[in-house]
């Protein structure tokens, strides 16, 4: 069985030889090994591991693709720029880091309509294809499953005008926050319908989406149905229109929102991070009918480096999950480089004999 | 005023706090539309001669109080804390030039940040609204922030306690070093510590006098410690 038909399978809960494998690293971790002489100078995790997916993130999203990032303040350590989606960001000099929100112009329906949503146009631009068919070439070289991957309507909304003013706004301005949702829909699926057309389809459809923190999700399950569900049907329809099926992340706790991501169509749900609070046996006990699922091994577990606890983790959990052909290894988010090279190998290994049928 | 009338002019403010209601312009929450929201009940509770003390000790505190402890049971989502707060502040400003002059005080003040390498602010804004909102005064010292800067902050507000916030298996580690310069330099401090990847034993294995998995429960440990 190839990993290509492997992942399909698993998407539908039907029979396959193993279950599913893939992972994401922390950016440290693949420098950390290749130094440690783990892996050859250039050489994918992919390809070093055998995952049996890989993906491509190509979209833009930035609103104003023209804006040049003005520099609002400097010091010695840090810029203040602001974005092309009327974000401030404080970036740092002296280290790689991520760019800290420190303003928007966005706060409100009136900044919405000034300063992004007139933007928000599909074009070419916005899409770096060539990225998108050297991925999908080498995904087809090894038969692997090939995903496109970005982000959807909440996590679109969020660099826009940061968690705080789109959370208030959910309640105070609802529809300001409908609308964001729809544009940004739109914009996903125009700009999909561009690429695969010229390109061709992926396998699937990987949607990241955080939607949790730790122990509870940002909102109900009343307030998803209403806001942002419309927004994950228009996106999920589409790629089901074209025959893809759809794996969706979350970071956080997210149990509450599962029967609102089941009712806007999503196949598996991804990361299940046990740290926040996701328990992968109760949602495979729940929905594991419905539901496929890539993740929920507690990487706490695995930067102990000890190997008998990464056994009881792994006899826990694959023995009940692999129970419907539904599931793929991985672990609850990232691998971070407090973990060894051998006890990460140990972890596919032994998940993966566990994981395979007779 | 008499007692029965301020009673409930302070329960309308603990309402409004609970609520979300800022003023009487906003639409939300939408069953009270219209009505006068927390920045006009306290402005006419100055005026009506109320105490700023108990303005804020049976108003807004009572009002934030009961919106933490709905959100640590699951009963209510960061919305409704995100706009409790913005009640919250919309009262304060009244009570301002009384916290400057001593007629109204705060608990205590609380030093709260994101510890370095990690980005993630909504966890700490939540603590740091419902650590004012329970009667203390905040200095968020913002996102990836240095040990130095926390003993910096420490050494400014004698008394203070400190809050420090990571989301990330990757940060929560630099976590250590903070709690160590802090108790170097002020062993009474209280440190708590929060964010996803933490535990109770992580916090006492890393000095650090507590841990909470949400807002409610640092400000119960405080209060607890006062």
């Amino acid at each position: 069985m190839t990993s290509r038909e492997r992942i399909h399978n698993i998407l539908k809960r039907r029979p396959v030889d193993r279950i599913g494998v893939y992972e994401h690293f922390w950016g440290d971790t693949h420098k950390k090994w290749t130094q440690e002489g783990h892996l050859k100078e250039g050489e994918s995790l992919e390809d070093h591991f055998g995952f049996d997916m890989q993906m491509a993130w190509v979209f833009n999203s930035v609103a104003n693709l023209d804006f040049e990032p003005q520099i609002i303040e400097e010091t010695d350590e840090t810029r203040l720029v602001r974005d092309g989606n009327g974000a401030t960001l404080r970036l740092h000099k002296l280290h790689d880091a991520t760019p800290e929100h420190v303003d928007f112009l966005v706060r409100d329906r009136a900044g919405w309509e000034e300063h992004v949503k007139p933007f928000l146009k599909p074009e070419r631009r916005r899409i770096n294809i060539e990225g998108y068919r050297d991925v999908r070439r080498r995904a087809a070289e090894q038969d692997r499953f090939f995903a496109w991957a970005g982000v959807n309507v909440f996590e679109l909304m969020h660099p826009v005008c940061g968690h705080e003013y789109m959370l208030m706004g959910m309640a105070v301005d609802p529809d300001w926050v409908r609308d964001m949702v729809d544009a940004y829909a739109e914009l996903t699926v125009n700009l999909m319908e561009i690429l695969f057309e010229e390109e061709g389809y992926p396998d699937g459809v990987f949607f990241y989406e955080d939607m949790g923190f730790k122990q509870r999700p940002f909102f109900s399950l009343d307030m998803y149905r209403d806001i942002i569900q419309p927004g994950h049907k228009r996106t999920i329809d589409y790629a089901k229109s074209k025959g893809l099926p759809v794996i969706m992340h979350s970071c956080g706790y997210v149990a509450p929102l599962v029967p609102g991501m089941i009712e806007s169509g999503i196949d598996c749900l991804q990361v299940i991070e046990v740290k926040a609070g996701m328990d992968l046996l109760e949602l495979y006990r729940e929905f594991g009918d419905r539901l496929s699922f890539m993740g929920g091994m507690d990487v706490r577990v695995l930067y102990t480096n000890d190997k008998a606890a990464i056994d009881r983790e792994l006899a826990a959990k694959i023995p009940v999950v692999k129970g419907r052909f539904g599931y793929v290894l991985h672990s609850d988010h990232s691998i971070p480089n407090q973990v060894e090279y051998a006890s990460y190998r140990h972890f596919v290994e032994r998940g993966l004999e566990l994981g395979t049928y007779a | 005023m008499g007692v029965g009338a301020m009673s409930e002019l302070l329960e309308q403010i603990a309402l409004c706090i609970e609520k979300g209601k800022v003023n009487a312009a906003s639409p939300y929450p939408p069953a009270m539309k219209g009505q006068d929201g927390a920045d006009e009940l306290v402005a006419k509770a100055i005026n009506d001669g109320v105490a700023p003390s108990d303005i804020l000790g049976k108003g807004l505190i009572v009002g934030m109080g009961r919106i933490g402890e709905k959100f640590r049971d699951n009963k209510v989502f960061v919305p409704d804390v995100l706009m409790a707060a913005k009640a919250m502040q919309a009262g304060m400003k009244h009570l301002r030039p009384f916290f400057e002059s001593g007629a109204a005080q705060h608990k205590g003040t609380f030093i709260i940040g994101t510890v370095q390498g990690d980005l993630h602010d909504i966890g700490k804004n939540l603590v740091s609204m419902v650590m004012e909102g329970g009667g203390y005064k905040v200095i968020d010292l913002g996102v990836d922030v240095s040990a130095e800067k926390f003993v910096k902050a420490v050494e400014e507000n004698p008394g203070c306690s400190v809050g420090l916030s990571a989301l990330l298996t990757t940060t929560m580690v630099n976590m250590e070093k903070i709690v160590a310069a802090v108790k170097a330099i002020a062993p009474g401090a209280k440190v708590i510590v929060g964010g996803a990847p933490l535990t109770m034993d992580f916090a006492k294995k890393i000095g650090a006098d507590s841990y909470s998995p949400d807002p409610q429960g640092a400000l119960d440990f405080l209060n607890s410690a006062a």
